[in-house]
């Protein structure tokens, strides 16, 4: 949908600031006003804390940009445009930028804690580091969003080469990608020792010089895709925990589907309910004359018990 | 398709909520957090609209009510959206004086005078942080969007301008005065917030026609004033409908009282008649534990427009919800079938021997089913909460015996005779409560061509015997002689229902809605007498309740005051916006929504519906029991 701009407003600023305007030279003759309330130095430290949360907004705003030119780059299907050296360094500097920024937010969020100001400023410090924490679980889920497409083209890409190349390695993936780090594909390790035997065979297998030459080419091609995705693995992995620990946080403080007119009504109805309450306990306290009596009675029969043992 | 009303409200607020600047779309724009204070009437206005996770996400990190007690919040711009009222304004100058924020922006719903404009100036050259005070907006905005085409005006506050305050014996003229203008700034702000200048048609005679006409004269200042007209970007709308203006038709309600009364069948409108449903937010009180311990507890439940269920299910009548219900719950059940499924099924698939593609498979099953999840859970919820309203429902139903009431009233819109003559049905104690007695008489005796004295007296006796307050009628009968449109034989036209005998596949199915006892009534499709008149006008048909209604056009060169002969626009609209003065309800709307399904084709078209407040029927009872007992 095209975006609607509706023009539902006048605009007053002009108006005001020449009333504003007006108003300060018929006042120039009357004593000049107060100065302004001053307000408490000691919220330097909120200062602080709001310099820090720009700098973190701009951080986010910026490798935002960059995710987006590297899902322009991913997106891209044909076998000889590819830049595989661009996309893993774009890679690489956006998962350095997530981790920093994850530990930023953390920080901020014990900036946040400290006793500073009234009420207002900490449900507010609380607020800017929710809000910053849910940016970046977007921007972590729409990586990884990306990453998946591209683990997607890859596997095209190569089962075309195949097809253009009669080299028959017929398995799925080489030698060098088993044998990397295993972390999240424990199952992958199964299919290795199953596998490795058998492309080593193959390759073993006395075939002509032409096709040895063929492999090898596909076999340092087949490295490169490899690193690729192992990287792109490891990066899955530490996505992972970043989102377990990003997971915790939000849910610390779930407002999710509230509306802004819930808690005012509910306080509102506890105020009204406990007032009439305490009315009524006003009422029958005040009115109870008998209760005096009695509480007297219980004072002077203690009194005269208390005297009596005593002497 | 062009954009609702409702899409239009919301993205002049979402432009407020940027600093007053146009929206852009990106998420690499740096974050500004802000700061948003309201009233009552902004409060009222954004909550059926944007829940807290939106306002998060534009940026407003804390919202609070302009009355409260709030500290300073430093380095952060704080959004004020409220009415220029005394009250308020004392608020904002005393914010002032004190320095709460570091920079204002300041959004008024209602147009700010001259005077409150050099009042606020004054507190700010006191306080010297004039230059603070970054922006000052008029904003249209000041109506309360409850669907994509159905809007309310006021929902604190809304007894000023109920069909109580408006029919008093004993109204002042500048009490009405204030009223009807409230009305007119209102529907100003709609017109505004839907960029067109309408053709307005209204009856003769009463508040509407007061409405209507002050209307007209505030549109046309402003289309006159060239140099800050609010609608000069009209002609430059995007749309097929360009060249075509709406029509606006202002109502009143003393022009039907029989349908507030009405009880009905359909989902959205029995919410509002028997629980408690406000600005789209549904109160339902359950009764757990046994007899002796019995706790009520209330739960409240958002109806927001993400709920596709109740999108689709919201005007179906109440058989069909159930039915409904029971079905996505069996859908649910299914998927979290598949889920447990495949969870089962990836403990075994890593051994077999072609596991790679298999492997991918699953991974991509595992992901799209982790991903899921979340969306499973939601579903539950909605399934949860769907279900509790409509078992409170139906315990209402069934207490009260409403599907009865409902058979009977239909009947008697139709002009067929009821099965047992109605003062028996009155007497008869096991049949809802007093007050569902009352109603069904009112109704009777408001809408049927003639009630003779002895029935009437029958039934009052009748009615007091159970119990019921009787003022109200009073207040019918002379409304009775006053305002009586002269009905047609057939002004409820088809209406009817078709009693199935409720064996249905819920009961074979084990369901929780066991509708023992309540009938399975069909609703045929008729006509109530807001559509019927909404239908002459915009076809322009004649009927004769619609040959006396005035014709406005604030686009029209003309000396208010005289009639507009022969330049009355001949085209049949395909746009209408219908306001009710003095009260809507539901049932209505829905009757309205049915209307516009069934021109679709070449001829779609699209209604926007609006009420100065919804009344319920048992609020609009006692409304008409005030106005009775102040007669006497």
């Amino acid at each position: 949908m095209p975006s609607l701009d509706v023009q539902a407003c006048r605009d007053r600023s002009g108006e005001f600031s020449a009333v504003v305007r007006a108003l300060r030279e018929r006042q120039q003759a009357a004593p000049a006003p107060a100065a302004a309330a001053a307000r408490p130095a000691a919220l330097s430290r909120h200062k602080e804390f709001m310099a820090v949360a720009k700098l973190i907004g701009r951080d986010i705003s910026q490798t935002y940009s960059k995710l987006e030119k590297l899902t322009l780059l991913a997106k891209r299907r044909s076998l000889y445009e590819d830049r595989p050296m661009e996309i893993e360094e774009l890679t690489r500097i956006i998962k350095q930028d997530m981790g920093s920024l994850n530990k930023q937010i953390l920080q901020l969020q014990q900036l946040s804690r400290s006793p500073d100001g009234g009420k207002s400023v900490q449900s507010f410090s609380s607020n800017v580091v929710v809000t910053l924490q849910q940016k970046l679980a977007n921007m972590s889920s729409q990586f990884k969003g990306v990453l998946e497409v591209r683990t997607e083209n890859l596997r095209r890409q190569r089962s075309r080469r195949e097809q253009f190349s009669r080299g028959g390695v017929s398995s799925n993936l080489p030698p060098s990608a088993l044998s990397g780090f295993h972390q999240g594909s424990v199952l992958l390790a199964d299919e290795a020792a199953a596998r490795g035997d058998t492309v080593l065979e193959l390759g073993a297998d006395g075939q002509q010089q032409g096709q040895m030459l063929l492999m090898e080419e596909q076999d340092t091609y087949y490295q490169a895709r490899s690193e690729t995705m192992k990287n792109i693995e490891s990066t899955v992995v530490e996505l992972g925990a970043i989102f377990q620990q990003l997971a915790h946080m939000v849910h610390e403080q779930e407002e999710m589907v509230q509306r802004i007119d819930a808690n005012v009504e509910d306080t509102s109805m506890n105020v009204e309910a406990a007032h009439s309450e305490i009315l009524k306990y006003f009422q029958s306290v005040s009115s109870n004359r008998w209760l005096m009596v009695k509480v007297f009675g219980v004072l002077i029969v203690f009194f005269i018990v208390f005297v009596m043992f005593l002497t | 398709m062009a954009a609702s009303l409702r899409e239009k409200q919301v993205v002049a607020i979402k432009k407020i909520l940027n600093l007053n600047a146009p929206l852009v779309n990106s998420s690499t724009t740096e974050p500004v957090w802000k700061v948003l204070v309201y009233d009552k009437y902004g409060q009222d206005v954004i909550s059926p609209v944007l829940a807290v996770k939106e306002l998060r996400d534009l940026g407003v990190t804390l919202h609070m009510p302009l009355h409260a007690v709030r500290n300073t919040v430093p380095d952060a711009p704080a959004i004020y959206l409220c009415v220029p009222s005394d009250d308020n304004l004392r608020r904002i100058c005393q914010d002032l004086a004190d320095n709460v924020y570091d920079s204002y922006y300041f959004n008024f719903l209602a147009p700010i005078s001259r005077q409150k404009l050099e009042l606020l100036a004054t507190a700010a050259l006191q306080a010297n942080c004039a230059a603070s005070i970054k922006k000052v907006f008029d904003q249209y905005v000041h109506f309360i969007s409850l669907e994509k085409d159905m809007f309310v005006l006021r929902h604190h506050d809304n007894e000023t301008t109920s069909y109580y305050a408006l029919n008093r014996g004993d109204v002042k003229d500048t009490e009405m005065d204030v009223m009807i203008n409230s009305m007119v700034d209102s529907l100003f702000a709609v017109c505004v917030t839907l960029g067109t200048v309408p053709i307005i048609r209204c009856p003769r005679n009463n508040a509407a026609e007061m409405v209507a006409e002050r209307l007209d004269r505030r549109l046309r200042e402003n289309v006159r004033d060239a140099r800050s007209s609010l609608f000069s970007g009209e002609t430059l709308a995007g749309g097929q409908y360009a060249f075509q203006r709406p029509l606006l038709v202002v109502l009143d309600r003393n022009m039907d009282l029989a349908t507030p009364l009405h009880h009905t069948w359909t989902y959205q409108a029995l919410a509002h008649d028997v629980l408690d449903l406000r600005l789209n937010r549904v109160t339902v009180e359950e009764t757990v534990g046994e007899d002796e311990r019995r706790q009520t507890k209330t739960k409240t439940f958002d109806l927001a427009p993400t709920d596709e269920f109740w999108q689709q299910h919201k005007g179906s009548p109440f058989p069909m919800v159930a039915e409904a219900v029971q079905e996505e719950l069996d859908k649910y059940r299914a998927s979290e079938g598949e889920v447990k499924q495949l969870k089962h099924a990836m403990g075994l698939d890593g051994e077999s021997d072609e596991a790679i593609s298999l492997l991918s498979d699953n991974t991509a099953k595992l992901t799209s089913a982790v991903s899921s999840l979340p969306e499973l859970l939601e579903r539950k919820r909605l399934i949860d909460a769907h279900t509790t309203i409509a078992t409170a429902i139906l315990e209402h139903i069934k207490r009260r015996k409403l599907d009865a009431y409902f058979e009977t009233e239909e009947k008697l819109l139709s002009r067929a005779a009821p099965e047992r003559p109605l003062v028996e049905l009155l007497r008869d104690p096991e049949m809802g409560s007093a007050a569902d007695a009352l109603r069904l008489f009112l109704m009777h005796y408001v809408s049927a061509e003639e009630v003779s004295s002895t029935e009437l007296e029958q039934c009052v006796q009748a009615l007091s015997e159970r119990g019921a307050d009787l003022s109200a009628v009073q207040f019918a009968k002379r409304w009775r002689m006053y305002n009586r449109m002269p009905t047609s034989a057939n002004q409820y036209l088809g209406g009817g229902t078709k009693t199935v005998n409720m064996f249905s596949k819920l009961m074979s199915q084990g369901s929780q809605f066991v509708m023992e006892g309540v009938k399975n009534l069909v609703v045929k499709k008729h006509n109530l007498p807001v559509t019927r008149i909404v239908d002459a006008l915009m076809e322009q048909k004649s009927l004769p309740e619609v040959e006396e209604f005035r014709y406005l056009d604030p686009k029209l060169l003309r000396p208010p005051g005289s009639e507009a002969q022969g330049a009355r626009s001949r085209n049949t609209f395909q746009e209408a916006v219908v306001f009710v003065v003095g009260g809507g309800n539901y049932i209505e709307y829905q009757n309205l929504v049915d209307y516009t399904k069934s021109k679709t084709g070449t001829a779609t078209k699209r209604v926007i519906y609006g009420c100065s407040d919804l009344q319920n029927a048992s609020q609009f009872l006692k409304q008409l029991g005030q106005l009775g007992t102040e007669m006497q």
